[in-house]
């Protein structure tokens, strides 16, 4: 495929590409940033970018919101994503909460909140 | 009468099993009362074996199947003419050894250990030999070979523990690759039943090649073949008397009765002949008689040197079942009689100089049989049989075999034994001497008379036992294991069945 | 009746319920927590039991949450291997907080102890979600509930090690949903549905125009739910987390959490994937390797371990190794060998995690060579752990052995003895680490005095002689359980 179509065809579903890109950064902040905050903040981008990636299934080209008037017909876009995409924010902000009490234990425990520097004063094994 | 019959094995299996339990509860009450008991049980079981008897001679065989544990596997069990044969010997020999043990282990700790797996594994032993199929022979295999670790590591001393680690090792080694091989066999056969009318493999093809191989490596490390008989010059020794006898003569023979049900039941007559597969077994059990006989003259500890004899011995019995005729199968099944018989009574009087004077090694013991002439006596016999001098049964035993060799057209065997026979004069012939006409050493009592510190009589009477039927059995023409021999190998000849 | 009807709901809303009222209870009335919390799961138990007997008398039925028919509504599917998991989850889960009413006094603090008894019912509540529902949102929301809850259960005790365990263990567990999630969305995109059997229909024709979505999501998918089931080599969060947890908490996720994400894995590849899929992407042979793998490096690593909780856990990472050797086989043996594991494990695992608790309990001796010689003092958790080390190794008259046996002869049925090998040496590596702990606590002498041990209370005792008891009994008559274990391997092969 030529440069151009594979443009053409990522401006088409420009949302999933900026999705995955997105997932990408917040897996490679998780897994590289020794500070356990960015761990969590990577991981928050990267719920966000499958959010992102979910609620994009739902878009119809020329939709509108689906809230239902009498009379009027129109197409809607798929509320169905958005309505699950709820549910998954909350459990993600629930985790995210969860996360961060357990890096304020961490640090009361061991005074930093750098991986590597926890791993050298622990002694060994791996977090 | 007709349901008595059936039921007996499952009788006599599950009797000693229950009698564990009570040993194990009155023991905390009465020592004299576990003792009775632990013979009373022994004897019952024998008396309960011997009433399969009349049954069995006439032909029939006696099947009872338990119940179903998974769809076409079943827990059964089967007398037929072998399975008593061995039946028999065992609970003989138990109830000989039970006897020995009250004199013996009452100096020793954990007897209160000691009592109830003695009579458990008596049980194991009696489920392997009347297993009806390949699955209850694997569940007693693995029982009685779990329980016996108690037995070896009882001493609980650093070696003991270190032998019995190595053992429980092996153990599991074999009982995986026994696994295997049951897997195999339904896989391809459907079913594991050893009542089976046609062996259950028929046809052969790699997948049958591995399940021989497991089958060989299962049971052949109990019976302590090459190369996976290392576990036994450490496990016997450091297990009290009456148990290394226990295991040395009995224990080791559910290997090849195993390694027998196989070949006849599993593979069928004419496969095995086919396919000569068997060349493996001889091949090995060449190497281990040569291997055991040769070692033993090197070792020092009397009960190792006996043990390796035990290696030996049973490449014998091993090398009888790879020559497939009907003589070798008679002298095989005879040796596993004689040398049960041989070997416990060299144990047994091991034990004997162990319990009365202490001494393990054998440049220590001369003079002993000045001091014990009633056991060396009965060592004597039996280590004369060990080499194979006539009119012992050791001697009949080996002369059937070299009869069964000649018939297979393979005298190199005949050589094998003889060679063999030498090296075993080599070793026994020493202690013997050295007993009788040794000088005693120690605190040099060179000139005082020697008084006689003979062993107790409850556990010179199982040795006399013992040793005169060494000498019974070889010498009356026609007695009771020859003819069992006779008869069982002419039926598993026919299919065993 | 009415109430009946609504079963399937109930087993999970009722945990749930109770869950939510336990702070409360904690708060006024303490010692009504633990028969509160009993009574709740004795309650999902006997639904899982009824539904059981329903479904075996009468076939796989299903339920529509408030009414509303699929796919516009929720719906939870109870076929066999739904209801037996949840009896597995229940049963044992119920034994594991009998034992946890008395052990926990000992390891938590004595203000956080309600919250546990909230976090182990929403832990049950969302396993059994996890197992009966058939829709793949649902089942999303489920795993997080089951994944922070199970995160709570091993950080409620505050150590140092419980933190970074649970921190490693939660950031891996939101890396996994993420990825199910990712992979649920790309499966909504072709298809539009999230009821499974929906899914299952439309999926065919979706093959034939995206393949390529399909296999990314059959790939995040394993990955997400491999990352929480902790099949090698995505297990790196097993170790640490379950052995510095309270022994209840590594109990129950030893024996039970991550086998319910096995049974979602089942679930979605054999009833949810189309079979051309499969066959695509070789997805089962490298579940077949990875399967392997675990089973022969858990092991080994086994070996090495001082620490008898690290050592367990390492042993949890080799066994959930042969749930998905049946998985991967695709033979019905093996298939029946793989989700009787799940049984067996669950009940040999949780009993070993238990006798060790009992063991830490009496002695406060953790490291092998301390537990020396405790066979003496402590005869019933020793007789427990004894009869579990059999049962791993595969011992006939053990359930241990008969998941072995149907594993290997699923090997052997398709044709590759390779892996009935690889079972075998497994046996033995098991083996090799149990068996020295049984010998070093019945038959080394002491030198050292071993202080008298505490008393073992009966809650604590009573559980692991009833989980003894059945692993006995399910070796000897394993017909009890083997019937439904049947249906469910047919039903999921489509035979």
């Amino acid at each position: 495929m030529t440069i151009t179509e594979i443009v053409l065809r990522l401006h088409a579903n420009s949302y999933y590409f900026f999705a995955i890109i997105l997932f990408i950064i917040g897996f490679h902040t998780m897994l590289t940033h020794n500070n356990l905050i960015k761990k969590v903040i990577g991981m928050n981008i990267m719920d966000m970018a499958i959010f992102l990636f979910f609620v994009a299934i739902g878009y119809v080209r020329g939709g509108r919101s689906p809230i239902l008037e009498p009379g009027v017909n129109h197409t809607f876009i798929n509320p169905l994503p958005s309505a699950l995409i709820l549910t998954g924010i909350v459990v993600a902000v629930s985790v995210t909460a969860y996360a961060l009490s357990l890096i304020v234990k961490l640090y009361k425990h061991y005074g930093t909140i750098d991986a590597e520097e926890i791993m050298r004063i622990r002694g060994g094994g791996s977090l | 009468m007709q349901l008595l019959g059936s039921f007996l094995p499952v009788w006599i299996v599950m009797f000693p099993m229950v009698m564990t339990v009570v040993i194990y509860y009155v023991e905390q009450r009465s020592e004299k009362m576990r003792n009775a008991l632990a013979v009373a049980t022994s004897v019952v079981t024998f008396l309960s074996v011997l009433a399969l008897y009349p049954g069995v001679m006439a032909g029939n065989i006696i099947e009872f199947e338990l119940f179903q544990i998974l769809p076409n596997l079943a827990v059964s069990f089967r007398v037929d003419i072998l399975s008593f044969s061995l039946a028999l010997l065992s609970s003989f020999i138990w109830m000989l050894v039970a006897i020995y043990s009250i004199d013996y282990m009452c100096k020793e700790h954990g007897c209160n250990r000691y009592y109830p797996v003695l009579i458990i594994t008596l049980a194991s032993c009696m489920g392997i030999f009347m297993a009806g199929d390949l699955f209850t022979l694997f569940v007693f295999f693995e029982l009685m070979s779990l329980i016996s670790y108690v037995l070896v590591v009882h001493e609980e001393t650093i070696e003991a523990l270190r032998a019995g680690y190595k053992y429980l090792i092996m153990t599991i080694i074999g009982g995986l690759a026994l696994f295997f091989g049951i897997i195999i066999t339904f896989e391809l056969g459907g079913s594991v039943s050893l009542s089976n009318p046609v062996p259950l493999i028929s046809e052969p093809s790699n997948l049958a090649f591995f399940a021989f191989i497991s089958f060989l490596i299962g049971f052949g490390m109990k019976a302590g073949m090459f190369p996976l008989h290392v576990w036994l010059p450490d496990a016997h020794p450091v297990a009290p008397s009456p148990a290394s006898a226990l295991l040395s003569g009995i224990m080791l023979k559910t290997g090849a009765y195993g390694l027998l049900r196989v070949i006849f039941h599993v593979y069928g007559i004419e496969f095995m002949q086919a396919t000569g597969w068997t060349i493996i077994i001889a091949v090995v059990a060449v190497i281990t008689i040569l291997l055991g006989s040769a070692v033993a003259i090197t070792q020092e500890n009397l009960k190792r040197r006996l043990a390796y004899s035990s290696v030996g011995q049973m490449g014998y019995i091993l090398l009888g079942i790879s020559i497939l005729n009907e003589r070798a199968l008679m002298g095989n099944i005879f040796h596993i009689f004689s040398h049960a018989f041989m070997k416990s009574t060299l144990f047994l009087a091991a034990g004997a100089i162990i319990l009365k004077t202490g001494k393990k090694n054998i440049r220590d013991l001369g003079g002993i049989g000045r001091q014990m002439p009633f056991t060396m006596f009965a060592f004597t016999l039996a280590a004369l049989s060990m080499i194979g001098i006539p009119p012992f049964n050791g001697f009949l035993s080996k002369w059937t075999l070299s009869l069964g060799a000649m018939d297979a057209g393979v005298p190199f065997y005949v050589l094998i034994l003889l060679i063999s026979s030498l090296l075993n004069g080599l070793y026994y012939l020493p202690i013997i001497i050295a007993a009788f006409f040794g000088e005693e050493q120690g605190e040099g009592h060179k000139h005082e008379l020697i008084k006689i510190n003979e062993a107790p009589y409850k556990m010179l009477i199982p040795i006399a036992i013992l040793a005169v039927s060494c000498l019974l059995f070889g010498l009356l023409p026609s007695n009771l294991p020859f003819d069992l021999s006779r008869v069982a190998a002419e039926y598993l000849l026919r299919g065993g069945f | 009746m009415n109430f009946s009807q609504h079963l399937p709901a109930l087993i999970v809303v009722v945990p749930l319920f109770f869950a939510f009222l336990m702070p409360l209870l904690a708060r006024w009335r303490k010692q009504w927590c633990v028969p509160v919390t009993l009574g709740a799961i004795i309650f999902s138990f006997l639904a899982a039991l009824k539904m059981v007997f329903q479904v075996m008398s009468t076939g796989p039925f299903s339920y529509y949450m408030g009414d509303w028919p699929p796919p516009w509504g929720i719906e939870l599917s109870i076929d066999y291997l739904a209801v037996f998991a949840a009896l597995t989850v229940t049963g044992v889960g119920l034994l594991i907080i009998w034992y946890g009413s008395k052990d926990l006094l000992h390891e938590l603090k004595s203000e956080v102890i309600g919250w546990y008894y909230t976090l182990y019912l929403l832990l049950i509540a969302s396993m059994v979600g996890i197992v009966i529902t058939n829709d793949i949102f649902n089942m999303f929301v489920f795993l997080e509930i089951c994944a922070i809850a199970s995160c709570g259960i091993i950080s409620i005790k505050e150590s140092r090690d419980c933190i970074e365990a649970a921190f490693k263990y939660l950031v891996l567990s939101v890396l996994g949903s993420g990825a199910f999630l990712l992979a649920a969305a790309m499966l909504y995109m072709v298809t539009g549905h999230l009821n499974f059997t929906f899914m299952a229909e439309a999926l065919p024709e979706a093959m034939a125009l995206y393949p390529n979505n399909l296999l990314v999501a059959l790939g995040l998918l394993i990955v997400g739910l491999g990352v929480k089931a902790a099949l090698f080599p995505l297990h790196v969060w097993l170790p640490d987390a379950h052995s510095s947890a309270p022994s209840p908490s590594s109990a129950v996720l030893s024996g039970l959490v991550i086998k319910v994400y096995a049974v979602a894995m089942i679930r979605l590849l054999y009833l949810v994937f189309p079979r051309e899929l499969l066959g695509l992407a070789p997805v089962m042979d490298m579940i077949l390797g990875m399967s392997t793998l675990a089973i022969i490096i858990g092991s080994m690593f086994a070996i090495v371990q001082d620490d008898i909780k690290k050592m367990l856990a390492y042993s949890s990472i080799a066994q959930i190794g042969y749930v998905f050797l049946g998985v991967g086989l695709m033979s019905e043996s093996a298939l029946v060998g793989g989700i009787l594991h799940i049984f067996n494990h669950a009940m040999m695992k949780s009993m070993l995690f238990l006798a060790a608790g009992a063991f830490i309990y009496g002695t406060g001796a953790r490291k092998l060579s301390e537990l020396k010689g405790v066979g003496h003092t402590m005869p019933i958790p020793t007789i427990a752990f004894c009869i579990g080390a059999f049962a791993m190794v595969g011992i006939p008259i053990t359930s241990g052995f008969i998941s072995k046996w149907y594993l290997a002869l699923g090997a052997l049925d398709v044709g590759r003895p390779f892996f009935t090998a690889v079972i075998l040496i497994s046996s033995l590596l098991n083996g090799i680490y149990y068996l020295p702990i049984v010998v070093n606590a019945f038959f080394s002498k002491t030198e050292e005095v071993v202080p008298e041990p505490e008393k073992l209370p009966k809650q604590m005792l009573v559980p692991l002689a009833l989980l003894s008891f059945g692993v006995i009994l399910f070796g000897v008559y394993p017909s009890l359980i083997l019937g439904i274990v049947y249906r469910a391997a047919q039903l999921l092969l489509g035979l």
